[in-house]
C-alpha cells in the first residue's frame, strides 16, 4: 500500500530556520555517501559540482552551499510526506 | 490541432542535457502529425520567437533554458522571454518553462498577461549527473530521473492534456521515482533530496 503524499509541501520557509552545526555535520554525512563521480547542477551558473566541493561550499555556507542545505533539510522534514512503497 | 513551439538551446553542460532531453518530445510531436517549431540551437534566439509568438503560430509553448525569477533564456543567455516586458506574447498560451525560478514572477505575471496556464519551477531547477555524459546526457542514470519526471509535463500537453493534468501527470511521476528509490537499493538513491525539491517546486498557475 502506498502512501498518499500531502500537497502542501512548501519549500517556502526552508532557508528561513537556523543552521546549525549539527544540522551542517549532518548534510557533510549524507554528501559524503553520495559517488564519487556524481556532480550537482544547481541552475544558476553552468558549473556542475561534486560531493567533495559540495561539503566545502556547506562547511563555508556559501550561497551554493547554503542551497545544498536547504534542499537536504527540506528533504529530510519531508520524509513522513514522502510516498514510501510498504509490503 | 495543438500548434507546438519549442525551445532547446544547446550551447554548454545544462542545456546539452536540455537539449537531448527534449527531443523525445518533438519526436512525439511529430509523431501525433502535429509539427511542432523545433527551435534548437542557436535557433532559440529572441527574434525568432517572438517573431512566432506575434504571429500567433504557437498555443503551446516549452521553454527549456536558463532563467531566473523574472526571465527564460535561450542560446547563449539571450534573453527570450522577460517579465513586464514582453510576457504579453504568452498570451492566450500554455506554457511550460523548464528553466530555473521562472514560476516565481514570471510566470504570475504571464498570467496577468493573458496566458492561459504557466507550469514551472519557483526555485532553482536542479539536477545529478555522471560528469561524463555530457555528450551522451540520455545514458546518464543520475540525471534520468530528474528529466523523466519532468518531461512528463510536455510530454502530457503533448498529448492533448490540460495544464492542470499535465503538472499532475508530473507530480505522480515524481512521487512514484521517488518511491522506487526510496524502498530500493538503487544506486542512484542519493538524488531524492534535488528530486524533491524539484516537485515542490514545480507549480501550475492557470488563467481564472
Amino acid at each position: 500500500m502506498r502512501k498518499k503524499i500531502k500537497n502542501n509541501m512548501t519549500t517556502e520557509n526552508t532557508n528561513k530556520n537556523e543552521i546549525t552545526p549539527d544540522m551542517i555535520n549532518l548534510v557533510i554525512a549524507r554528501l559524503k555517501t553520495v559517488p564519487s563521480n556524481a556532480k550537482l547542477s544547481i541552475g544558476d551558473g553552468t558549473q556542475s559540482l561534486s560531493a567533495d566541493s559540495l561539503i566545502e561550499e556547506v562547511k563555508k555556507q556559501s550561497e551554493i552551499g547554503k542551497k545544498v542545505i536547504e534542499a537536504q533539510l527540506f528533504f529530510l522534514r519531508s520524509l513522513q510526506d514522502l510516498p514510501l512503497a510498504t509490503a | 490541432m495543438m500548434r507546438l513551439l519549442i525551445t532547446r538551446p544547446k550551447y554548454e553542460s545544462v542545456t546539452n542535457y536540455l537539449y537531448f532531453w527534449s527531443e523525445s518530445l518533438v519526436e512525439e510531436a511529430e509523431s501525433r502529425n502535429l509539427h511542432p517549431i523545433d527551435l534548437q540551437k542557436d535557433k532559440a534566439n529572441r527574434k525568432l520567437v517572438e517573431g512566432y509568438l506575434r504571429k500567433d503560430k504557437a498555443d503551446t509553448v516549452i521553454f527549456n533554458g536558463h532563467g531566473n525569477d523574472v526571465c527564460v533564456t535561450g542560446h547563449d543567455e539571450e534573453v527570450l522571454i522577460e517579465s513586464g516586458v514582453n510576457s504579453n506574447l504568452l498570451k492566450d498560451k500554455v506554457v511550460y518553462m523548464r528553466a530555473c525560478s521562472s514560476g516565481k514572477i514570471l510566470g504570475p505575471q504571464s498570467i496577468k498577461d493573458g496566458a492561459l496556464a504557466f507550469i514551472g519551477y519557483k526555485e532553482l531547477f536542479r539536477f545529478w549527473n555522471d560528469g561524463e555524459s555530457t555528450h551522451n546526457p540520455l545514458k546518464d542514470e543520475y540525471a534520468k530521473p530528474f528529466f523523466e519526471t519532468s518531461n512528463q509535463v510536455a510530454m502530457s500537453l503533448i498529448k492533448g492534456k490540460t495544464a492542470k493534468e499535465s503538472h499532475e501527470d508530473s507530480l505522480k511521476m515524481y512521487k512514484k521515482v521517488i518511491s522506487d528509490l526510496l524502498t530500493s537499493k538503487s544506486f542512484n538513491s542519493f538524488v531524492v533530496p534535488e528530486l524533491v525539491w524539484n516537485m515542490a517546486n514545480q507549480v501550475c498557475l492557470e488563467k481564472k
